[in-house]
């Protein structure tokens, strides 16, 4: 709202530098955006608030600063130059839906000139960053920047009948507006109508077959209430925000209408107007004023302060409040009709506090009566993620959670997307419902700035519609590609592959304990076949990693291979991990043996892992795998693997009879389970 | 200071955003949290106040939270908008509970952010779900409040951080907790907001750019 420091002055009279004005208007909650200097006057621009309407005019500004500064608000007089005629012999009006327009004043003005406004009033205009248009309509605009009370004003000779009536619109009428639009209206729009049809939308904008023009001379000014949400409605339907509806569907004072309309009155008055004798008001079910209880204790016991009784009752008359302290420390607090805001006591809490001064208040550590429960363990356990992930040189993203449909499709992911109806742009239409795109985006990205060592993470939420309804989950991705790490003078460095990406996956889930896990051979739409792998935990697969399909490499314009993981995170952590238990540090040395041996292709590492797995040798400690051989020397269906066993036990040193015999008790449990041959001289 | 950390929620419905945070259905007040939505009813949440609703109304006080999370709003993009954000909010819900505690409490959280030294002041806002309503600003970091034509606070010499207030009685009523035996206060700000004022970011586009030469500047060493 644009504030003319001049126009504050035929409200209140200011006696402090404008600076010191601004800083302190900042600190009753009126906030100048800006500061422009124009033709000697000061405009600021005021952050105004969707629960003060008051504010929208120069009397509400000016009724704060009469307040702060204690002194006394300036009443104007805006007397009218007078018929004999009385209004309601000249014109009538009639409220159909008093509901939607609790209250409607008029007022006639006959023989008014129209041209170009006077000087003082072309200023107040301007001072608003308006282009002054005609005597009329700026008058209208002046009512409403001084009062915050939106009137309008018809050309009384087109309004068939001289009658107006509030009514809804008939379904098939239409409105030619002031802007020149043609408006089709709806029978939920409140309009004023005269006897024939539709001449204004009632609170947002006239009509303009009935606006004022050259000719006109005897105009009805309209200075009504109507209701805030069936402006705002009537408004958004239209595609239309005045200054008018922006100020109803926010709430207009419901006492005020006669007031504007004489003010207006009495402006065109100055233009050779006569003004018939009474405003025309029609009202139907005035209001009870509307009362707070306040309590002294309340305002010191919410603040943490000591405000004085007789400061909170010069504070709320100074702002226009009737307070009678029905007992001591206790108000009975009346409420203007202009502050619509005000509800109940803290909203009186909160006047008392602004006036008082937020930086009076004192300062104090929130007392802790009782520690909350301790948290879940999602938090503690995406820290060790992070870490686990940022040790393995990957960085983390944080990518949008919008996705563009042609990329989800490219993805296919196979989960339902939930599509949001206004949407930023049609590339940010649906919610994701994978994290890959993001990730490959983010690779594109870099790729394109030479950024080659691509090795990243995103912990987010992917969404999608189930049977149930709509499903949250948080998934980890992970996408892994080029050099793993920089260049040196000693090595050029290894680029990331399968096992890396393999890799970190198993160290992620040994870290967490989620343990033990395996890997499954799967198809999925976006790992090319054979090169991906899921990761199953207490028979729930908890996610998948792999190489990256072609052609969803494509659709990014990516060289490969480029490798990811996605991993289930809501589903692993319902999951109880593995207990740390603490193991005793070993006494006694262990003993290793090696075993090499030909097994069938089709016989995979974790088939060799799970079969020793199953023999339980107490005494054996671990085992790896040492190599994996297939060339000449292995026949083509073979393939050579070397797995290194360590023996250990805790209370004494082995013998080599003791470990020969385990050791043959592995050979002899993987001939039978699993066809190996022992390679010559395969054990050593 | 004894806070837990909650998380709620991306998806919401119109209730948890809005009507119980005291937003009126049509009101204005909507217009300043521009909203995405999916159906009639739900929507993708325009700030982590929700969490509080949905904390409240499972525990009793004493509440002490802390909710960090993705937020959303239907803005165009220019340098310090973005249609997804995160947001950090704090809520306390409990007996005699007062403005001051908001005060004493927030200015440890922003010197301990910020700076010892530095100049907090809280002036009166609004917001639909507190009363009494505050904004903060804290001392412009770059000019001191010295540069008239300062890019950052636009010379004013203070930059707004957080918003904050006391728990309006209505939402506590939405909840079943009674308002006159507990009150409450609460703080939200905006994350990366904070960061681009705490490290001369100039763009808040930068923390979704994902370009690798930004973030590697971020790890936590």
């Amino acid at each position: 709202m644009k504030i003319s420091l001049n126009w504050l002055n035929d409200y209140v009279t200011v006696t402090i530098p404008p600076e010191e004005l601004i800083e302190r208007m900042t600190m009753i909650g009126l906030v100048s955006e800006t500061v422009e200097e124009k033709d000697g006057d000061k405009i600021l621009d005021v952050e105004t608030y969707a629960n003060r309407p008051d504010t929208l005019g120069h009397l509400g500004v000016a009724r704060e600063i009469a307040a702060m500064l204690e002194v006394p608000l300036i009443e104007k007089k805006w007397p009218v130059d007078e018929l004999d005629q009385r209004t309601g012999e000249v014109t009538d009006i009639q409220i159909w839906d008093d509901g939607l327009c609790p209250r409607y004043c008029g007022i006639v003005v006959k023989g008014v000139r129209v041209g170009p406004s006077p000087d003082w009033l072309r200023r107040r205009i301007e001072a608003m960053g308006l282009r002054p248009i005609n005597n009329i309509v700026d008058a209208s605009n002046f009512v409403l920047f001084a009062t915050a009370h939106p009137i309008h004003v018809f050309d009384l000779n087109k309004l068939a009948g001289r009658k107006i009536i509030v009514r809804k619109a008939n379904k098939g009428e239409s409105l030619k507006t002031l802007e020149g639009k043609l408006l089709e209206l709806s029978p939920d729009m409140l309009v004023i109508a005269d006897e024939e049809k539709p001449v204004a939308l009632a609170g947002v904008i006239g009509g303009e077959e009935t606006g004022v023009a050259e000719s006109t001379t005897d105009v009805f000014i309209e200075s009504a209430c109507f209701d805030p949400v069936s402006v705002r409605m009537t408004g958004k339907k239209a595609g239309l925000s005045t200054d008018a509806s922006y100020r109803f569907e926010r709430g207009a004072d419901i006492s005020f209408p006669p007031q504007a309309a004489l003010m207006a009155a009495s402006i065109l008055s100055q233009f050779g107007g006569k003004v018939t004798r009474g405003v025309l008001d029609i009202f139907p079910k005035p209001r009870k004023t509307k009362s707070v209880i306040l309590r002294l204790s309340k305002v010191n016991g919410l603040l943490g302060t000591k405000v004085p009784g007789d400061f909170i009752s010069r504070v709320l008359k100074q702002l226009g409040f009737s307070a009678a302290e029905d007992k001591k420390g206790i108000w009975r607090v009346n409420v203007p009709t202009f502050r619509v805001d005000i509800e109940g006591e803290t909203d009186l809490v909160e006047e008392v506090a602004r006036f008082y001064g937020y930086d009076k208040i004192p300062s104090e550590i929130t007392p802790l009566r009782a520690m909350e429960p301790p948290a879940g363990k999602t938090r503690d356990r995406l820290g060790r993620v992070r870490d686990i992930l940022f040790h393995q040189g990957f960085d983390e993203v944080i990518n949008f959670s919008f996705a563009d449909p042609d990329k989800e499709n490219v993805l296919n992911s196979g989960r339902k997307p939930i599509p949001i109806r206004n949407p930023i742009s049609a590339k940010a239409s649906l919610l994701r419902t994978s994290l890959m795109a993001g990730l490959l985006e983010n690779a594109a990205w870099n790729r394109n700035r030479e950024v080659d060592d691509i090795h990243v993470f995103e912990i987010g939420n992917i969404y999608f519609w189930t049977e149930e309804g709509r499903a949250e989950r948080l998934v980890l991705g992970l996408l892994d590609a080029g050099p793993l790490g920089k260049p040196s003078w000693q090595a050029r460095p290894e680029m990331a592959d399968f096992y890396h990406i393999k890799g970190a996956v198993e160290v992620l889930m040994s870290g967490l304990r989620y343990e033990p896990f395996v890997f499954e051979e799967v198809s999925h739409p976006y790992f090319e076949d054979d090169e991906v792998l899921s990761v199953v935990f207490k028979g729930e697969r908890i996610g998948v990693f792999g190489h990256l399909r072609k052609t969803v490499l494509d659709a990014y314009s990516l060289e490969g291979p480029v490798y990811a993981a996605e991993l289930d995170l809501t589903g692993l952590f319902e999951k109880q991990p593995r207990p740390f238990a603490f193991a005793p540090v070993p006494k006694f040395p262990g003993a290793y043996r090696d075993i090499s041996f030909l097994v069938d292709r089709s016989v995979r590492y974790q088939d060799v892992r799970r079969a020793i797995e199953r023999l339980s040798i107490p005494c054996l400690e671990g085992f790896e795998l040492q190599d994996r051989y297939a060339g000449p020397s292995v026949p083509g269906n073979r393939v050579s693997l070397s797995v290194r066993l360590r023996f250990r036990h805790p209370k004494r040193t082995l013998t080599t009879e003791e470990v020969d015999k385990f050791q043959q008790e592995v050979i002899g449990h993987l001939k039978s389970g699993l066809n190996i041959q022992l390679r010559e001289g395969g054990q050593n | 200071m004894g806070f837990s950390i909650e998380d709620g929620p991306e998806i919401e419905t119109d209730f948890y955003n809005f009507e119980a945070l005291n937003f009126p259905p049509h009101h204005p007040a909507r217009d300043s949290w521009d909203t995405l939505y999916i159906t009639d009813d739900l929507l993708l949440r325009t700030h982590t106040s929700p969490v509080q609703v949905r904390v409240m109304e499972k525990r009793k006080p004493p509440i002490r939270i802390i909710v960090p999370g993705r937020v959303f709003r239907r803005e165009t993009t220019d340098p310090t908008h973005l249609p997804m954000f995160y947001q950090v909010e704090g809520l306390v819900v409990d007996e005699g509970v007062t403005f001051a505690h908001l005060k004493g409490t927030l200015e440890y959280f922003i010197r301990a952010l910020f700076g010892e030294k530095l100049k907090i002041r809280f002036r009166p806002s609004f917001f639909p779900f507190t009363e009494p309503s505050a904004e903060v600003d804290i001392q412009c970091l770059v000019c001191g409040g010295e540069d008239k034509a300062c890019r950052v606070c636009g010379g004013t010499g203070w930059k707004e951080i957080l918003g904050s207030g006391m728990v309006d009685p209505q939402v506590l009523k939405n909840v079943n907790i009674d308002p006159e035996k507990y009150s409450g206060w609460a703080f939200g700000m905006g994350i990366e907001r904070t960061a681009m004022f705490s490290y001369g970011i100039p763009e808040m586009r930068l923390f979704y750019d994902n370009d690798l030469r930004f973030n590697r500047q971020f790890i936590l060493k």
